[in-house]
């Protein structure tokens, strides 16, 4: 609790970035990575009483320079041409797009500044970014599984060039291993890149193996936590304390980004976990916890995969009661 | 599946001629462990392995003088006294199967392939037909794997391409394996899509039961008949 005060007038405790043109990412008819996951999720937050103690703001496009400090250039004009020549998809068929997708795309990115630059100003402690499309599986020439641009891998750099930060934490919980935010990050001891997801051999993208720990200078700055399909809470609880924290001890973050993926939900069918929504509160207190200890709290959450409408909903107001410290 | 498109064409070989402590040189330098050996017309004579070269080594066991008069004459020592001369090759006919059942029958590590004059033009080690299967099962690309069981019959697999095919969904490979019902196959399709949710559906439409894949590995693999039973 600390310095919140829910009449307080100007400093809010948590942020919440979202944008109702993130909506206009069209990705066609029976596509999972679909609009209605935001409209569920937000209104699972309003639902749950929660609005008015968080600070609302919208996004403004992120700009090119910092799309480029991990994109390629050409593949942004790539992008941005297949967008506007009304190309269905871009680069695989999964990554579905309508005319909007590109200017919606540089939104997301920029919403993940934007929050990043209201925690470093102490105007909040943290955010929850409710941004689509997602982000990490983008490689830096690569759009694969819903993702265009890492979201998560541009803040990164972002704090690290504006705000001069040395080293940042990027904890991912989605289902699927983030195999566009590793490669980037995999030579670089300054961004520890951590993923528990399911195991490679029965989920996409079939990589984040154990012994996937880094390369070059990167060694020992990536770490993969596999998990066998139907682990459950207690099992992704343990393995998080059991492999998370001590080497965050060690690397002592001066920030963290989470990619928060929902789609380790029992009932989501896009993967074989059995996370319940307790086993999520579970293990987000212990990401939450870690950046409480470790970087004054200082945290940003951004949206990564969930299909699961229903779960989409009651996981985000459980997630935004956690960044609120309840 | 040709051997000539998975076997190593830059072959490191030496000649007779050559020192048991030259030999150890070259493996060491080009990572290798089987060292092919050569006449003067390129024909292949022998093969001397990194276990060759460690058993003519002195044993550590060795007094400090009885090591070095081991080490100098290991030094000395031509290659042709230590390789092995019973050698298994590959023609390029062959194929990866044959490399795959060959090596597992005569347990070496490589397999030199050889024209019709004996002369070396390639070599084809554990390790390139591990890269082949990596190739083969697609797993060097980003997809996700499927577990459905079909009856064994003609057609189903077909149908399982179909459907698949129908979502657009590009496969890397479809592996089949036993069931522990002998009436069924387990289909293991690599799809390179992340979106499986849709596939899975249609599957189950089409009456294939999918499998949870705890179950098949956890539970199951142990009840599927050995080789030989079927
Ligand atoms: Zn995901």
């Amino acid at each position: 609790m600390g310095w919140f005060s829910p009449k307080g007038p100007a400093r809010n405790h948590t942020a919440l970035l979202y944008d109702r043109r993130f909506l206009l990412h069209d990705t066609g008819w029976s596509h999972p990575e679909c609009a209605q996951r935001l409209g569920a999720l937000y209104g699972g937050i309003k639902n749950a009483g929660l609005l008015d103690r968080l600070l609302i703001r919208t996004a403004r496009p992120a700009g090119m320079k910092w799309l480029e400090a991990v994109h390629d250039r050409s593949y942004i004009q790539k992008f941005k041409q297949a967008c506007k020549s009304g190309e269905p998809y871009f680069g695989h068929s999964d990554n579905a797009m309508g005319k909007e997708t590109f200017e919606v795309a540089k939104l997301a990115v920029g919403a993940v500044l934007k929050a990043t630059d209201l925690v470093m100003r102490g105007r909040v402690r943290n955010a929850f970014c409710a941004v689509r499309p997602p982000g990490h599986h983008a490689g830096r020439s690569s759009a694969l599984g819903f993702c265009f641009f890492n979201n998560v891998a541009v803040a990164a750099r972002y704090l690290q060039k504006k705000w001069k930060l040395s080293r940042i934490a990027i904890v991912d919980i989605d289902v699927h291993h983030g195999n566009g935010t590793q490669a980037l990050f995999e030579e670089d001891p300054t961004v520890f890149y951590y993923s528990i997801h399911e195991h490679p051999s029965f989920a996409f993208p079939g990589t984040g193996r154990e012994f996937e720990e880094g390369k070059g200078l990167g060694v020992g700055a990536t770490k993969n936590a596999p998990m066998p399909p139907g682990s459950s809470d207690a099992e992704y609880e343990y393995r998080i304390r059991r492999d998370l924290i001590p080497v965050m001890n060690d690397f002592l973050p001066e920030f963290v980004l989470v990619s928060t993926g929902f789609d380790a939900h029992a009932n989501d069918e896009m993967a074989d976990m059995a996370l319940t929504d307790a086993g999520y509160a579970a293990v987000f207190r212990v990401i939450h916890a870690m950046a409480h200890r470790l970087c004054h709290g200082r945290m940003v959450s951004v949206l990564e995969g969930g299909y699961c409408l229903p779960c989409l909903a009651r996981l985000a107001a459980d997630h935004v009661r956690i960044l609120l410290d309840e | 599946m040709f051997i000539s498109r998975s076997m190593t064409r830059k072959v490191v070989t030496v000649g007779l001629g050559a020192t048991l402590a030259e030999a150890e040189a070259l493996m060491q330098e080009k990572r290798i462990r089987h060292l092919p050996v050569v006449d003067n017309g390129n024909r292949l004579v022998g093969i001397v392995t990194d276990r060759d070269l460690r058993s003519a080594m002195p044993s550590c066991l060795c007094t400090p003088e009885e090591g070095n008069a081991g080490l100098s004459r290991f030094r000395d020592t031509r290659v042709e006294e230590v390789m092995s001369r019973n050698l298994v090759t590959l023609s390029v006919a062959n194929t990866v199967q044959d490399a795959l059942l060959l090596i597992q029958k005569r347990r070496v590590g490589a397999l030199p392939v050889v024209d019709e004059n004996g002369c070396i033009l390639g070599i084809v080690s554990v390790r390139d037909l591990l890269q082949s299967f990596i190739n083969v099962m697609g797993i060097g690309e980003p997809g996700s794997l499927l577990c459905i069981v079909a009856e064994h019959r003609l057609g189903e697999i077909k149908k399982i391409v179909d459907i698949l095919t129908e979502e657009n969904v590009s496969i890397g490979s479809i592996l089949v394996s036993r069931h522990w019902d002998r009436e069924k196959r387990a289909v293991f399709p690599y799809v390179h899509t992340i979106n499986v949710a849709g596939l899975k559906k249609r599957l189950s439409k089409a009456g294939f039961t999918l499998v949870d894949p705890v179950s098949w590995y956890m539970e199951n693999l142990a009840r599927i008949p050995g080789k030989g039973d079927l």
